[in-house]
């Protein structure tokens, strides 16, 4: 007899319950549709088209009023040799290594350390672009991001006298509508630029059908610099 | 694919930063060897230790400070780490543990020191603030060797996040430094509770700290090889920063300095020499400086060497 009334008492529940819950489980909620469509801008360096002419420094160093000689960009030399010395990439001293060049810069890491060790929030991720980048009025010069950047691309700006990296001529050109400056610059399309996310950009495309790699995988930090290696032809 | 060109030159954080690791080390290490003594041994009155502790944690640690915001690129921009903060960043959770640290260190020096403020005129405008502290002085004490331990841990959790760095971006490195910071802490205590406070050299709690420091000493060593063993054993980058410890000038400090002086140092004086020389105030003094010293080296060591070989 109670255990009769202790059932129609639970059903009686969850009948209730569910004319309750229904309706609420039911209501249309506007689903967050602005972050599908996010851009992830990205940069590819076409290595097999670069030919280390440092236009791309020169034009970053103006574009970004930077201290002379100075670029938030570098190219590092890596094969062909020095005068009088063995190449290091034959070991001979006469040969016919081509020369090759990579792009040293901020890799715009989708995991990006600097963000998370900033003390200040000055390095941040740019809530419109996803590009980090830096808010001067807020660094306190303490270096930790410098020290946590497994690339060594930050530095300190001797004329702001605050951490700085490349942040795809943020301010100075995308602002503009206008592509970085060294991607405008570079006379044989060793840099391309564009959004990842934007399924007719060229990027996407070029990706799509180019190998490319990242550096250092294995610090986890998903750089959003991708790099065309020269790959080795014929025999 | 692979650079090694970098954007800046150098090491990030210079030595002002490993005096400022070693300074808030001993600072945190003070205060909790002199409050732990106090809660396990009941103690209610100053003692010569507790002065001594409270009077260093509170020196060093403003001087570690100084040391911090001289290395900021522009002194003048510190107050922004005061301002802003990012609860992701070691940096920033370590700024507000050291918020509340740095004044409770004042606040036990007030209380260490009551006896002599009261007797200095010039100072009366402090006994109605501590008037005031007193009753909650328990509680703040324990806060206090809470945050002591979390400063000591929190120098190593903020260098161990560079990636980078395989000799630095250890677990282990918070937990070896607590120990150094406690060993050198406590040595620090000790020298001054006998040099200025008038402690007894043989008196009951210098013996059960000079029992203490063995064990705290070994746990270190431990600390050490266990990061030695994992570099020597590890990848590629790894093993390349192994060499810190067999080559180069930061080689030569780990075992002159941090071995020699710091380790075998202590261990010679108490327990090669006669017992009339161990246990005479020479010999006290002597091993205390080792023990400082030696945890000066360990900091500029894992610092320098740290940022020497990254991968």
């Amino acid at each position: 007899m109670s255990e009769n009334i202790e059932r129609r008492r639970f059903l009686k529940g969850v009948g209730a319950a569910s004319l309750i819950w229904g309706p609420m489980g039911c209501t249309s909620v506007e689903e967050d549709s602005s972050n599908t469509n996010k851009p992830h801008y990205v940069m590819v360096f076409d290595q097999n088209k670069c030919t280390g002419c440092g236009e791309c420094k020169l034009a970053c160093n103006t574009a970004n009023n930077l201290p002379e000689g100075k670029s938030k960009c570098l190219m590092e030399h890596q094969s062909g040799g020095v005068e009088g010395k063995a190449c290091p990439h034959c070991g001979k001293d006469k040969c016919n290594c081509e020369r090759k060049f990579v792009r040293v810069s901020c890799q715009q890491c989708k995991n990006a350390p600097c963000v998370s060790v900033c003390p200040t929030g000055a390095a941040h991720r740019d809530p419109k672009t996803g590009i980090v980048t830096m808010d001067k009025s807020k660094c306190a010069g303490c270096k930790y991001c410098i020290g946590a950047c497994p690339y060594n691309a930050r530095f300190i700006n001797e004329d702001t006298n605050v951490a700085d990296n490349c942040d795809f001529c943020l301010s100075s050109k995308l602002s503009k509508g206008e592509l970085p400056a060294c991607v405008q610059l570079c006379k044989y399309d060793a840099l391309v630029f564009g959004d990842i996310n934007d399924p007719n950009s060229y990027v996407n495309k070029l990706l799509a059908v180019k190998d490319s790699v990242r550096m250092k995988p294995q610090f986890g930090t998903e750089p959003s610099l991708r790099y065309i290696p020269v790959v080795k032809l014929g025999v | 694919m692979e650079f090694t060109m970098g954007l800046s030159k150098g090491i990030a954080w210079p030595w002002p930063i490993a005096v400022y690791l070693f300074l808030a080390g001993i600072s945190g290490g003070a205060l909790v060897v002199a409050l732990a003594l106090r809660f396990i041994k009941c103690q209610t009155t100053n003692t010569p230790l507790y002065k001594a502790a409270a009077l260093i944690s509170f020196v060093t640690i403003s001087l570690g400070m100084l040391c911090l915001v001289l290395d900021l690129t522009n002194p003048m921009f510190f107050w922004r780490i005061l301002v802003f903060y990012n609860f992701t960043s070691i940096m920033s959770l370590g700024v507000i543990a050291l918020c509340a640290y740095i004044p409770l260190t004042a606040v036990l020096c007030l209380y260490a020191f009551e006896d002599d403020i009261k007797a200095i005129k010039g100072l009366s405008i402090l006994l109605p603030l501590i008037s005031m502290l007193k009753p909650i002085r328990r509680p703040l004490e324990l806060l206090t060797l809470i945050l002591a331990m979390s400063v000591c841990a929190y120098t190593g959790f903020l260098i161990s996040t560079l990636i980078r760095f395989p000799l630095i971006n250890t677990a282990v490195l918070p937990a070896l430094f607590i120990a150094s910071g406690v060993s050198a802490g406590a040595a620090a205590s000790k020298m001054v509770s006998v040099l200025v406070f008038k402690e007894d050299l043989h008196s009951s709690e210098l013996k059960l700290l000079h029992g203490a420091e063995w064990p705290i000493m070994i746990t270190e060593i431990l600390f050490i090889v266990m990061i030695a063993m994992s570099l020597a054993t590890g990848n590629e980058g790894a093993q390349s920063a192994f060499s810190a410890f067999t080559s180069g000038v930061w080689a030569n400090l780990f075992w002159v300095g941090v071995v020699g002086v710091g380790f075998l140092g202590p261990i010679l004086l108490n327990f090669a020499t006669g017992k009339t020389f161990s246990h005479s105030a020479k010999a006290f003094y002597l091993s205390g400086v080792c023990v400082i010293s030696g945890m000066m080296c360990l900091r500029l060591f894992i610092l320098y060497a740290g940022q020497t070989y990254g991968i």
